[in-house]
């Protein structure tokens, strides 16, 4: 959810009128806003915006622009004027691969105001950063345009073979070392990673101008208060991004009074003009807008609200779309805005009347009924997060470490399985998603040691295990539902966990061999497994006192493990 | 001396009863309290540990059948030296006792295992009581070219005759300590005096000294239950078996007296919350989904027409599954959503216009939101329409734990599909959640943003206390999202509440993870609700 900063007095300047508090969340309401902060001293306010698509309100002029709409300052769609410019920006094949696009624009007769160059230069990291995919996808190169020769020439070249004085650089550096050395070259240098040839945009004297999407060069590419000659290009892996990137930067230079001229961009023989504001139309009716909102409309009312919003609208309702807004898809986007310029909350409410039967998953009920049972029994049921760490399921369980788990040690201690592992964790402690319960509970004890014993706990929920898949070599997950109880006391044994399958069982409906097993975590001969129709249905026993040690609980411990999932498959057969 | 006042006047059958409830403790030291006072004495009269004979006296003060008279007394202790002397005998009679006619003071010393920071005081002690005589011999080693080493001691016969008894001093330490300072006899006074002098053999101080009486009722329960003969603690299976109860008499219990906690089983406060949430979406109608955690991007986003290159699908949106890295995904259904997202195949969109990478889709990650299991459901080929479909559905976002973000969280997630429903029917439905899950009426639909609804809104609910708060989001979702799982465009309004936050306004918490408190303690007190 991108944050921006405005300064207040700007704001109200480019709207045009004072705006109180309350009016600023409304308007802010309008844009999927909401005022994070206001610091009347510091004159600024914070917003935050919910639409992560419509970036053309990151910048305090489009933020405005939607305002003077609302307000009924400026309704329609806005317009602006760029001229045309013999000037050119050749694009060479060689960008192809690795950052086929490009557009460009000229703005000049304004200095650039302290308030704008902070605006701008926000807008620009916004722009990079969120809309941009971290420059991967967009990335903007602002010059001082007295500076640069056209025709500019926008190549790919060996990281080897060019070297420039890169922005808050003293030195030449080569591409490569850019990447390698330079702050940003580092930051950004994933990229590029996988390409042999690095973007560069050269002016005609052969002067560097920037290594898109890296750095800018040291001579051109700052720009200062009070410049009035600005040349604005972005590059990119997406076309269309690019369209709404350029279109959102000229209105916002025009929005503060600069006269724009468009670039000429020429790539082999095919010219295209830079920024393209053409409006694209899209034509609703009436019936969409009843279909998707319930409201019955006059087309008259229809146009009204969507001039509010800064569309046109046609008396046949064929909608031109401002050139920056890019999250215009369907005909539903634009209901939307006739929706919220209406007012969601003068929107009549409907009850649903409709009757539908209600219907729970089998398997959570089953879920609930041998939760049931382990309360009467006496246990106080504990949640843990699902996620744990593979040193609590298996080396804290006197596990070996689970790569070295070859498949006979699994056949003969169950819960071994290997669990599923996450690639990027936030921390070790929540590493991978657990594939049996009893180690969380005896993290559960290990905490509680303080606390009165007895002390009888149990937690039922997902557990996840890798498993062999289909083909030779392919593997699966497999999710199941698990209750797990562990009971600590003083003159606690096998039995006492004996009993509690038993009861369990026999309260199920099913009756079970318990056989012998050899499993780290327990003492020996004091671990079994449940077999129901010779399928496995969990397991039990007395954990091992070096467990113990390990978790520091100072009194015997057993613990049971059933898979509710093969429950159920029995029960219910 | 009566100490009961007031109503003292007491029944035979209340003094009956009285006897009846006297613990075994009670009994004991109320039989052994003519003969002892002190705390120690009782104890030994009564046979009982102090700690036991402490209890019983604490019960019968209770019941005022016993008096406590506190005096301030100085009482007389063995210091740590005097412990050890105690066991060993004092160092000078041993050294006297080890003294063969005249020999080295050292070997003497040695052999009679004394340390020689109490050699001094041996040698004092013993020539004051003209038991030895001491004087300079020759050195027989080099080392030993100073000091005590070159003294030997010669036993008088005064010192034969002390050394074959007892000294007054060792007398005095065997005696049963603690003493009252004002108790000891004249004839120990002068031990007491030489032992107060040596260093860490005897401790005064001050003490408040307890005695115990017992009261006139006291006297009376007593006259009694000495002849009431035993009283039975337990109702045994022997005694029923045989019939013996019926000349037994039970002792009575204190039944208003405190007793140890104990803790019984009952479900988590959080699990049992969402159990009750999910028989409130059963009532109202309400279809349960189900869904795995380890879960597709396919399911999980693509078929919810967010783009691929969207910011919630990097390393920062989603945890990644290391192996296995993909999963399977019906190639139809995948086909129908590669094409909606490419060039909005199917309806009016225009899709997002970029190519649509198949292995992508397919993607392992955990989970982000409950959603996916809407998608999941719609898909479906029996999907019943109309229909209302809910799931509570744990979902994993990789963020930092804090007061705000559990390692995995719960959504409650879901939709309602029917033709004709509109934006109007979806205040509806957010209204009667806002009833169901807040409690309250008032509520605030603002506008909202998601990527699978068109419209999208945000429901606020006003919270008695706490003011407007954020319940959920919902919206109805796009013909890009229905139409390729669905097979047909149909008005589907979904909706998602925060059902974590909702139950720590609920529980009053304001640290998330207290929800999945791992404080037994605060488990066992969580008040059922």
């Amino acid at each position: 959810m991108p944050t921006v900063v405005f300064s207040l007095t700007d704001l109200q300047d480019l709207v045009g009128q004072q705006l109180s508090p309350d009016k600023l969340e409304s308007l802010a309401s309008y844009a999927k806003g909401s005022i994070e902060k206001t610091n009347q001293e510091a004159n600024e306010v914070t917003i935050s915006f919910d639409d992560t698509n419509l970036p053309y309100l990151w910048s305090v002029e489009g933020f405005a622009r939607l305002c003077r709409g609302i307000l009924g300052i400026e309704p329609g769609i806005p317009y602006i004027k760029v001229a045309g410019s013999s000037l050119s920006l050749i694009v060479d094949d060689s960008v192809g691969v690795v950052r086929p696009y490009i557009g460009a624009f000229l703005a000049e007769g304004k200095q650039v105001s302290d308030a704008f160059l902070k605006q701008l230069i926000q807008l620009q990291e916004k722009l990079d950063e969120s809309f941009g995919r971290k420059r991967e996808k967009i990335s903007i190169g602002i010059y001082r345009a007295g500076q640069v020769k056209f025709p500019v020439t926008y190549k790919a070249v060996p990281p080897d073979s060019v070297s420039f004085v890169p922005l808050g650089f003293p030195h030449e550096m080569s591409l490569r070392n850019i990447l390698e050395e330079h702050p940003k070259g580092k930051e950004y240098s994933w990229i590029l990673k996988q390409h042999k040839m690095y973007p560069l945009l050269v002016d005609a004297k052969g002067e560097v101008l920037s290594f898109p999407p890296i750095i800018n060069s040291n001579s051109t590419g700052r720009v200062l208060e009070n410049d009035d000659h600005l040349f604005i290009e972005a590059t990119a892996t997406d076309k269309h991004g690019l369209k709404i990137v350029l279109a959102i930067l000229a209105f916002a230079l025009a929005d503060r009074g600069f006269s724009l001229s468009s670039i000429e961009v020429r790539r082999g023989s095919k010219k295209a003009v830079t920024p393209d504001l053409a409006p694209e139309k899209v034509n609703i009716t009436l019936g969409q807008v009843r279909k998707l909102l319930g409201l019955e409309l006059k087309n008259k009312e229809v146009i009204g609200l969507l001039e509010k919003a800064r569309y046109h609208v046609s008396t046949t309702l064929s909608v031109s779309i401002p050139p920056y807004r890019g999250d215009i898809l369907h005909p539903c986007d634009i209901i939307e805005d006739i929706g919220i310029m209406y007012g969601f909350g003068s929107i009549e409410e409907k009850p649903l009347t409709t009757y539908t039967a209600g219907k729970s998953n089998p398997l959570h009920d089953f879920k609930k009924i041998a939760r049931e049972l382990f309360v009467g029994l006496g246990y106080q049921e504990v949640m843990s997060p699902i996620l744990s760490s593979l040193n609590m399921l298996s080396a804290r369980m006197q596990l070996s470490p689970l790569s070295d788990n070859g498949k006979d040690s699994a056949k003969e201690s169950p819960a071994i399985d290997n669990p599923v592992v996450i690639e990027n964790p936030m921390s070790e402690t929540y590493s991978c998603l657990r594939s049996w319960i009893i180690p969380q509970l005896m993290d559960f004890l290990s905490k509680n040691t303080h606390n009165p014993y007895p002390q009888k706990v149990f937690e039922a929920g997902r557990v996840a295990m890798v498993k062999p898949g289909q083909g030779s070599g392919q593997k699966t997950v497999a999710e199941h539902e698990h209750l797990a109880a562990v009971s600590a006391h003083d003159s606690v044994d096998y039995t006492e966990a004996r009993q509690a399958v038993d009861f369990t069982l026999s309260q199920l409906g099913l009756a079970g061999e318990i056989k012998k097993i050899e499993h780290p975590s327990f003492l020996p001969g004091r671990a079994a497994r449940i077999i129901i129709d010779g399928k496995a249905a969990g397991f039990l026993g007395e954990l091992h006192p070096s467990v113990l040690e390990t978790h520091k609980v100072m009194v015997p411990v057993v613990a049971l493990e059933l898979d509710l999932d093969a429950l159920f498959e029995l029960v219910t057969k | 001396m009566e100490h009961i006042t007031g109503n003292n006047s007491f029944d035979a059958e209340e003094i009956n009863a009285l006897v009846e409830s006297l613990h075994t403790y009670e009994r004991k030291v109320l039989a052994a309290l003519p003969q002892a006072s002190s705390i120690s004495q009782i104890a030994d009269a009564a046979k009982l540990q102090e700690v036991e004979a402490m209890r019983g006296l604490q019960w019968l003060s209770n019941k005022k059948l016993v008096s406590v008279l506190e005096t301030a007394q100085e009482v007389v202790s063995l210091d740590k030296n005097g412990e050890k002397y105690k066991k060993e005998g004092l160092p000078e009679m041993r050294f006297l006792r080890a003294l063969v006619k005249e020999s080295s003071v050292e070997e003497t010393a040695r052999n009679a295992g004394i340390s020689s920071d109490e050699i001094s005081i041996c040698l004092g002690v013993l020539r004051a009581k003209g038991a030895i005589t001491v004087k300079q011999g020759i050195s027989t080693s080099i080392s030993n070219d100073a000091g005590q080493g070159r003294l030997v001691a010669l036993r008088t016969p005064q010192g034969d005759r002390l050394a074959g008894e007892k000294s007054p001093e060792e007398y005095f330490l065997q005696k049963k300590f603690p003493l009252f300072l004002n108790g000891i006899q004249p004839d120990d006074k002068p031990a007491l005096e030489q032992l107060r002098k040596r260093k860490s053999i005897l401790k005064v101080e001050k003490k408040t000294l307890k005695q115990f009486s017992l009261t006139g009722l006291g006297n009376k329960v007593l006259r009694i239950a000495a002849v009431s003969g035993d009283v039975s603690d337990r109702v045994t299976p022997a005694m029923l078996r045989d019939g013996s109860w019926k000349q037994k008499k039970f002792r009575r219990y204190d039944v208003e007296v405190n007793v140890p906690a104990v803790s019984g089983g009952k479900f988590h406060f959080y699990a049992s919350f969402l159990d009750r949430v999910r028989e409130r979406f059963l009532a109202m109608g309400f279809a349960e989904m189900a869904g795995p955690l380890v879960e597709t991007e396919f399911w999980d986003m693509d078929a919810l027409f967010m783009p691929q290159s969207h910011s919630a699908r990097d390393i920062h949106g989603a945890y990644y599954v290391q192996d296995p890295k993909y999963g399977d995904i019906d190639p139809k259904v995948i086909e129908t959503v590669k094409a909606s997202h490419e060039v909005g195949k199917g309806t009016l969109s225009k899709g997002w216009r970029y190519p649509f990478s198949v292995e992508q889709a397919r993607r392992h990650i955990l989970r982000t939101q409950g959603t996916a299991l809407s998608a999941r459901a719609m898909s479906l080929p029996g999907l019943g329409i109309p229909g209302k479909y809910f799931s509570i559905a744990r979902c994993f976002r990789p963020d930092v734990v804090d007061a705000t973000h559990a390692p995995d969280f719960n959504q409650v997630e879901g939709f309602v599909i029917e033709e004709g429903l509109t934006f109007q029917h979806l205040k509806g439905l957010l209204r009667l959640f806002a009833e169901e899950f807040a409690g309250t009426s008032q509520i605030r639909i603002k506008p909202g943003y998601f990527p699978f609804t068109e419209p999208s809104a945000e429901l606020f609910a006003k919270h008695p206390q706490l003011g407007w708060i954020e319940l959920g989001g919902s919206g109805i979702f796009r013909p890009e999202v229905v139409k390729p799982l669905v097979g047909r465009e149909i008005s589907v309004l979904a909706w998602g509440i925060g059902i974590d936050r909702i139950a720590m306004f609920n529980f009053g918490i304001n640290d998330l993870r207290e929800l999945f408190s791992s404080n037994l303690a605060v488990l066992r007190a969580m008040k059922v609700s």
